[in-house]
């Protein structure tokens, strides 16, 4: 319980600090990278839903039955905004080497939030792979809210590890 | 378990990290390059939306089994009736609106409850627009059953009724809630109807060439996913293609495109 409570105390420390340490080394780089990875991503995802259209107009809409769909895969951009400028900054930080479970992370949290946004291209899908594309499909759809949730944990962990890895050199006991 | 942060450290590491530029973002920016590549993939497919169909229509050979070669004929509104394609609507209508629907797709539930209720009020209602239904049931092994019953329930002039029914019921993907018994099941909430006709119907799978050849003048189309249409004039020219659940402005947009 003691052992929880430091955790939520040192993350509550370790987040704004991390994000302070990213943001303000250099505010045009990182905000830069932050807001051009979230904007692609949320294209990205919100065409795949079918909720936003580039021909014959610019046109976007939220219907009824994409709302939640819609905030969680704008969480997960805003993530993967968030999660990659980290990244960048770590890895040109020569001084905090990058491991594999930071890297892990991220690229299982891109995927997840790609995946979990691919149901709409279920026909390809369908297609290749036959029956077992059927099923593959039908899971994928049917259980989109959930993996799309399972996407923002990971992504949420991935930016759990990379504070961390931002931060660590710069604590000490006292 | 005090920890306190030392912010010289900090700054110390942001100075340092300076001489180390050359470090390698290839981990970050290839994942990030992979899905910009793929939107701008997914861009050009949706681009390739609301062209004409011309090239589709006189390369591949539609199946249907209408003794018309001509490609336009088989979207005539009047090709369609005699196909026995539900529609709505008035015949003399200067424009069709032929719809590709699983009626196990939640795409297509979309589509039916944002947006044809528009194009119904707009169009169909106005005498400017008839809507045909034709079946593309790709997304699921219940999605023929659910098929054949829609179509079966066409013979009673049902369909409509059904079809509503079925989207309003609509579950998750194969989930059992269109199987066989449930499908009968709907088919009884639908008032005035035949159930013994409904029955010989079904059981005897008695449209399943007319929904085989729907799939197959899909496939010729090159549709590759639920819902799709094609927005024709009455006599099957100047087809247009909409893929997806497109929102009303897009249909609008180009059935006045069509009408010009």
């Amino acid at each position: 319980m003691a052992n929880k409570q430091s955790l939520f105390k040192g993350l509550k420390d370790t987040i704004p600090l991390a994000f302070k340490i990213v943001y303000l080394s250099n505010p045009v780089l990182y905000i830069g990278i932050s807001a051009s990875v979230f904007a692609i991503f949320w294209a990205f995802f919100n065409i795949f839903d079918q909720l936003l259209f580039f021909s014959p107009i610019l046109y976007f809409y939220i219907p009824d039955d994409a709302q939640i769909g819609f905030v969680i895969t704008t969480m997960s951009a805003a993530l993967l905004g968030i999660v990659v400028s980290m990244n960048v900054y770590v890895i040109r930080n020569a001084k905090i080497r990058l491991d594999k479970s930071l890297l892990s992370g991220s690229v299982l949290g891109i995927a997840s939030s790609a995946c979990a946004s691919c149901s709409s291209i279920g026909f390809l899908i369908i297609s290749t792979f036959g029956g077992a594309g059927i099923i593959a499909t039908g899971f994928l759809t049917n259980y989109q809210i959930p993996l799309r949730l399972l996407s923002v944990g990971v992504l949420v962990w991935a930016l759990y590890v990379v504070n961390n890895r931002s931060t660590k050199s710069c604590m000490v006991n006292q | 378990m005090n920890r306190k942060y030392n912010n010289k450290n900090t700054l110390c590491a942001l100075k340092k990290r300076i001489n180390h530029k050359h470090c390698s973002l290839l981990p970050i920016v290839s994942p990030v390059f992979l899905m910009m590549v793929l939107t701008l993939n997914f861009g050009f497919f949706v681009n390739y939306q609301n062209t004409p169909l011309y090239v589709f229509a006189q390369t591949k050979e539609t199946a249907s089994n209408s003794s018309s070669s001509a490609p336009d004929n088989q979207l005539a509104l009047s090709n369609l009736i005699k196909q026995g394609s539900p529609y709505y609507g008035k015949e003399s209508a200067p424009i069709t609106i032929i719809d590709f629907s699983d009626l196990q797709c939640p795409m297509c539930k979309r589509h039916v409850d944002n947006t044809e209720p528009q194009i119904n009020s707009t169009y169909v209602q106005t005498g400017k627009v008839a809507y045909v239904f034709k079946h593309l049931p790709n997304r699921g092994f219940d999605s023929m059953p659910a098929a054949l019953a829609a179509q079966c329930m066409n013979d009673q002039g049902k369909f409509w009724a059904f079809h509503s029914i079925l989207y309003k019921n609509q579950g998750p993907i194969d989930s059992g809630w269109a199987n066989s018994e449930n499908l009968k099941k709907f088919a009884l909430q639908v008032p005035g109807m035949d159930i013994n006709q409904f029955n010989s119907c079904f059981e005897g799978k008695k449209y399943q060439g007319l929904v085989k050849s729907d799939v197959s003048l899909a496939n010729s189309l090159g549709f590759t996913e639920t819902p799709s249409f094609i927005i024709v004039n009455s006599d099957g020219s100047n087809p247009q293609k909409i893929e997806g659940p497109k929102p009303f402005p897009i249909f609008k947009t180009t059935i006045e495109k069509l009408g010009q």
